[in-house]
């Protein structure tokens, strides 16, 4: 087991050192350090305008979410591990040819990418939040508290997500039996105790009030949920060989008004057969998003009117940006090394693809806003969400070209992402907070949205397909 | 003779590694060129290159009077290729990838066309198969339908045996031979030297980059020589300079 650990652990390091160097892959944590450490700073400012317990809710918040977002293992057939990474022959598929199980081989592979976060993301921040205790006014005790809640909260979203994805991968009715279970439960224990039940979520209860009981029930359920995750896993069959109706044509036909049908259709095609479509609609975009609600309704109180409206739609649009991941990760330069397509127009069409796929998070907050009864700001609301989400896939074509699962991790990408995302996030929750109309201002986001685009296109052009 | 392929100077480095170096070679219009070279000897880098897959930090490529390195594209469109490992996209059927490769290379009549190629390869009961399900055998059969769909003025083949059985194997021997005929032009790169000295008019052979040798084949055959003697004794030599 070890053995296979290491070597797993070696190879996701080579895997992204050698597209963007050793420096700047091991510098990333010292960035997420160095973000937690300086933001560490502000938390007594922020005090002034917001309850501690609150900050301390968003922060688990984030991490929840960050486990949520990454614990989607049970969709990971051999085939998507495979595009994901090109042809390079990682160990995680790497079955047949050694004496081990997939199951084996596919539990190393669940524990490398939980250790592989956690050192990437969940240790950097709280140990610069523990570093900058001494100058902020916060005991280290519960600096390392705060290392320990946070931890859990990423294990919960992650286990939770990696039990939910394997249950989807067996039987789509039991997951929806096993969702409608835990909606009825949420929703009796909101009318029982006429709060929300995101109070009750373990991580916060012990950042609240340690107790070891708490602490030990804890890790009984994220074992719980882990070990049924695994065994429920469900390793893809090599060489079933399932008869299909032919497809390609007729949604080619279909797409003929879009740019580049035949990629178009290829791509609807991988995200559809893959189960991509639905599972990742579900794990990476529909239940994040659940939860960040619960979260974010917490905040109601402090913010301005309507601004929960618009932080949300916000959030939602940085999320959905994230779909231009799903149309990516199937697709290594490969199939198209033997056509003549350029890099330029498989980006155009993934952005095509990604475009139809927005439909999605703009039914999603028009939903939202008609649910709050805020419907008289739905259409602002959805403008903003789109377009910061067109504005952040741009940011990231233009930085990550057919590669953003890999080069994300590449700490100069990551910086130059923040950087021109947050400040965009700034600006625009500044401006809806002022007044929700103002908010359809941001369909200005456009021009510079295209303009990355367009450079993307031309940066991309001029350098090799990504290969490992 | 029109010259079709045409490098000059042609590098490539990978970091510290000189995978192609100044290679200097020419081929003509209707050969079977073979291109010689045990692992690692930068036989699959040349295609790449020629290909306007990946781009040599010096010298020239020019194929079919386009050159490879400003207009990759152009190159692609109109030539065949078929890469060092099959990759026909995971979730598409065979004949939907064929569909594919026809709305991207604008090719009509598809349908009539891939069903004479499931025919004639031997995998019509597959047609409708996802690609990820598919034997390598198959898939390669696949990659090599896909190559000449179009019935390109030059084909670009690495390794184009690779994967197929014995009567596969002699029945694209034969193919091949057949294509050159009608006036086409063939490039393949390959480390089985008698499938080389059966089938190819020309040869050149590449060692750790570099450029040993570049000639016809019957040049050597006149000489009472064989290729894979030849070949070795070459190769041999160089490992010892």
């Amino acid at each position: 087991m070890f053995e296979l650990f290491t070597a797993m652990l070696k190879e996701e390091w080579r895997v992204h050192s050698t597209m963007f160097g050793s420096l700047s892959f091991a510098l990333f944590p010292f960035m997420i350090f160095g973000i937690a450490f300086m933001g560490a700073f502000l938390v007594p400012l922020m005090r002034t305008t917001l309850p501690a317990g609150n900050l301390t809710l968003i922060i688990h918040a984030n991490y929840l979410m960050l486990g949520i977002m990454v614990g989607g293992f049970g969709l990971l057939g051999n085939e998507v591990m495979n595009r994901r990474f090109g042809q390079a022959s990682l160990l995680a598929y790497s079955a047949r040819s050694l004496p081990l199980s997939e199951r084996f081989i596919f539990l190393n592979f669940v524990v490398k990418d939980t250790v592989y976060y956690f050192f990437l993301w969940v240790l950097p921040f709280g140990f610069g939040y523990i570093v900058a205790s001494p100058f902020t006014g916060v005991s280290p005790a519960s600096a390392l508290l705060l290392l320990l809640t946070l931890t859990l909260a990423f294990l919960f979203g992650l286990c939770a997500v990696f039990f939910l994805s394997t249950v989807y991968a067996r039987s789509r009715t039991v997951l929806g039996l096993v969702l409608l279970a835990l909606g009825v439960g949420w929703g009796s224990l909101a009318i029982i105790t006429g709060t929300n039940p995101v109070l009750f979520f373990p991580p916060l209860l012990l950042n609240s009030a340690f107790s070891y009981t708490n602490l030990l029930i804890s890790c009984a359920v994220l074992g719980l949920l882990f070990a049924v995750a695994v065994l429920l896993f469900n390793p893809e069959s090599v060489g079933s060989a399932k008869i299909y109706r032919d497809s390609f044509a007729p949604l080619m036909n279909r797409f003929s008004f879009l740019p580049n049908p035949p990629l178009a259709a290829k791509d609807t095609i991988d995200l559809y057969r893959s189960g991509s479509m639905i599972g990742q609609t579900i794990f990476s975009f529909l239940l994040p998003l659940a939860v960040i609600w619960f979260f974010l309704s917490l905040l109601g109180p402090f913010l301005p009117p309507h601004g929960l409206l618009f932080i949300f739609a916000i959030t939602t649009g940085v999320i959905a940006s994230t779909m231009y991941t799903w149309v990516t990760m199937f697709d290594s330069f490969g199939p198209y090394a033997c056509l003549p397509v350029a890099i330029s127009t498989l980006i155009t069409s993934k952005l095509t693809t990604f475009s139809v796929l927005q439909l999605i998070p703009a039914a999603f907050i028009a939903v939202v806003a008609i649910l709050s009864g805020e419907a008289a700001y739905l259409v602002p609301a959805v403008v903003l969400g789109c377009s910061v989400s067109f504005y952040a896939v741009g940011v990231m074509a233009w930085l990550c070209g057919l590669s953003p699962n890999v080069l994300v991790y590449d700490v100069k990408v990551l910086f130059v992402y923040l950087i021109l995302v947050g400040i965009v996030l700034s600006v625009f929750t500044a401006i809806a907070f002022t007044n929700p109309y103002y908010a359809l201002s941001a369909v200005i986001l456009a021009i510079p949205t295209w303009l990355l685009v367009q450079k993307a296109k031309v940066r991309w052009d001029a350098v090799d397909p990504a290969g490992f | 003779m029109t010259t079709i392929i045409e490098a000059r100077d042609l590098s490539k480095t990978y970091g510290d590694v000189q995978a192609v170096n100044h290679v200097n070679l020419s081929v003509g219009k209707g050969a079977l060129f073979g291109l010689l070279g045990p692992n690692g000897s930068g036989k699959t880098t040349m295609i790449k290159m020629l290909t306007g897959q990946t781009r040599p930090t010096g010298g020239t490529a020019t194929v079919l009077g386009i050159d490879a390195v400003t207009d990759p594209v152009s190159v692609r469109g109109r030539v065949g290729i078929i890469p060092e490992q099959e990759t026909p996209p995971s979730f598409l059927t065979a004949i939907e990838y064929l569909e594919f490769v026809a709305a991207v290379r604008k090719i009509s009549d598809i349908e009539t066309k891939a069903d004479w190629w499931f025919e004639f390869l031997d995998f019509a009961d597959k047609k409708n198969v996802l690609c990820k399900d598919l034997s390598r055998g198959t898939r390669q059969k696949l990659m090599f339908t896909q190559a000449f769909i179009h019935e390109p003025e030059l084909a670009l083949i690495d390794e184009p045996l690779i994967n197929f059985d014995p009567i596969m194997q002699d029945l694209v021997k034969d193919y091949l031979a057949g294509y050159v005929k009608k006036g086409k032009t063939i490039f393949i790169s390959t480390h089985i030297l008698e499938v080389a000295e059966e089938i190819c008019s020309g040869f050149a052979i590449l060692h750790k980059g570099n450029l040993l040798h570049a000639g016809p084949v019957a040049e050597l055959t006149s000489r009472g020589e064989h290729l894979p003697a030849f070949f070795l004794s070459l190769v041999r030599k160089d490992r010892h300079v």
